[in-house]
This record gives structure tokens, C-alpha cells and sequence, in this order.
């Protein structure tokens, strides 16, 4: 008895949502459809644009921040320790030092 | 399809002249489906804006044109559950607006007879809104792309990725629930049969 109240509900649902087919027909779009779906796909185009705009914006500013950054670190740290602290003739002069001698006395052999 | 496929593929190469081909071609049958998921003409034409929006935008990410039309009920579908998730947390002044719109259409009607079949639609709308406004936003949009749109399992298979017995389940139990909504509608002595 409750499966016979249930197929006949079912039944009656269907044509209810035949008839709610037929309640709701396709509306035609309204003059201003084609316009305002233009203007929103440019609204979408320029807020892309501007949205890269800034990205690229952020992007340099924090380039140029971090190389400040590594200035200000890195500078003062390689004048505290140079990696040479000798000229080069020095250098020579230190491993050869009777040649070195020679050449200031003239007196190469 | 209401297109051939060279139409669509001009407009996935950004033809704007064939992507406006293609809106004028779909536009009545997008919206008329928008309709009747959203239950709301006055939104109508904003949700279909929304839907070719979002299809001009993702048109590049169509494999292949043989599935334009499922793509773009996936985007309707998509536009409608936005919108229907928007609405729940305005239900409220739904149901006033619903009451106002149908006072409006029936004031709007000319002649009496006009009149009378306008109020019989607006009940039959206002009855399968309430109906499937029992169930989730996901099932009343599978169950009018289904009972009313008329949609085979196959192409509901295409527009959701999922299996046909995924979907049958989905289908039944949502259909389980509007009916037993109906059925309690039925039996308030004070709700005239429509």
C-alpha cells in the first residue's frame, strides 16, 4: 500500500517537474546582455593587467630591497677581512728574498 | 550542438567575433537552465554573464571541441552552485522576495484568464523551489539538470566526471528526499494541490 502512495507520488513529481519545465521558459537575454558581458570580460582583462602591474611592482621592490640588504651586510664584512692583506710584490719579495735584494743592488746573476 | 566545432576553435585561438557566435547560440539555453536551477529571473542573466566569463576565460583549457557543451554545462553548473551557496545565507529575504515577485507577476497580468494561469506557474515555481530547496545545492542542481533539463546519465556522466552508478545513487537519494518533502506537502490540510 505505502510502495502504491509512493509510485503515484512519484508519478505526480514527474509531472510536476514537467510543468515546471513549461512554468519556466527559456528567458531571452535583455539588450544590455552582450555589453555587460563585454564590459565584465574587460573589467577581468584590466584587473589582470593590474594585478601583474603590482606583482612585477613587488617583485622589483623586494629585489631591490634584498640587494640593499646584501650591500649593507656583505660590504663592511669584506673590508673587515680582506682576502689579501699583502701587495703582490710583497708577496714575491717574502718568498725570494735574496733575488729580491739582487734586483734593488742591480746586482742579477 | 548548436555550433560546429571551427566556430569553437576560432574562439579558442581568441576570435572575439566567434566567441560572440558562440554566446548568441547557447545564450538562450544557458539561461533558460540557469533558470531553472537558480529558481530567481531576475538573477538570471547576471549568473549567465558569469557563466561566459568564466568559459572566455578558461576556453584555452578545452582539450578538445568535441566537449564544448558538457564544459559549458560544467560552468553553468559551477556559476548556479556559486550562486545558490551565496543565497543560502539570504533565505530569508528570499522567501519575502519570492511572495513579492509573484504579487508583482499576477498584478502584471492583463487580462483574468492570463492572470490565473500566471498565478498557476508561479505556485508550480514557488512549489518545486520549496521542493528542492530540501535538498543540498549539489543534488537540486543534479536533480533539475536531470528531471527537468532532461539530461541523459551519460552527458550528466561527462558534465561531473563520475561514474554512471555514482551518479544513479546521487540521484535516487536526492529524489528519495524531495519526494518525501512533497509527500509532507500533500498532507498539510492547508496547501491547496497544484
Amino acid at each position: 500500500m505505502r510502495d502504491m502512495t509512493t509510485d503515484q507520488s512519484g508519478d505526480k513529481l514527474d509531472r510536476l517537474f514537467a510543468e515546471y519545465r513549461e512554468a519556466c521558459p527559456d528567458p531571452e537575454a535583455g539588450a544590455g546582455f552582450m555589453p555587460g558581458l563585454w564590459q565584465r570580460i574587460d573589467a577581468r582583462r584590466a584587473s589582470n593587467v593590474v594585478m601583474l602591474r603590482r606583482i612585477a611592482q613587488v617583485c622589483v621592490g623586494a629585489t631591490l630591497a634584498l640587494t640593499l640588504l646584501m650591500g649593507a651586510v656583505l660590504i663592511p664584512r669584506f673590508e673587515r677581512a680582506p682576502v689579501y692583506s699583502t701587495t703582490y710584490v710583497d708577496t714575491i719579495a717574502a718568498d725570494h728574498p735574496n733575488t729580491y735584494v739582487d734586483i734593488l743592488t742591480g746586482d742579477i746573476k | 550542438m548548436l555550433v560546429d566545432f571551427e566556430l569553437i576553435e576560432r574562439a579558442r585561438s581568441g576570435d572575439d567575433a566567434a566567441f560572440n557566435q558562440v554566446v548568441q547560440a547557447y545564450r538562450k539555453r544557458i539561461l533558460g537552465t540557469i533558470a531553472r536551477l537558480i529558481g530567481r529571473p531576475e538573477d538570471v542573466e547576471d549568473v549567465g554573464q558569469e557563466v561566459f566569463l568564466r568559459l572566455y576565460y578558461s576556453l584555452d583549457q578545452l582539450r578538445t571541441s568535441e566537449v564544448f557543451e558538457p564544459w559549458l554545462y560544467r560552468l553553468t553548473v559551477n556559476a548556479a552552485y556559486d550562486y545558490l551557496r551565496r543565497q543560502r545565507r539570504r533565505q530569508e529575504s528570499r522567501m519575502s522576495d519570492l511572495s513579492e515577485q509573484a504579487v508583482m507577476l499576477a498584478d502584471a497580468a492583463e487580462s483574468g484568464k492570463k492572470r490565473d494561469e500566471e498565478q498557476r506557474r508561479t505556485k508550480i515555481r514557488e512549489l518545486v523551489d520549496s521542493l528542492l530547496g530540501k535538498v543540498s545545492e549539489e543534488d537540486r542542481i543534479l536533480l533539475t539538470l536531470k528531471e527537468v533539463e532532461g539530461l541523459s546519465l551519460k552527458e550528466l556522466e561527462k558534465i561531473y566526471r563520475v561514474n554512471e552508478n555514482a551518479l544513479k545513487v546521487r540521484l535516487f537519494r536526492a529524489r528519495q528526499r524531495v519526494l518525501k518533502a512533497y509527500e509532507a506537502h500533500k498532507e498539510k490540510p492547508d496547501d491547496q494541490e497544484v
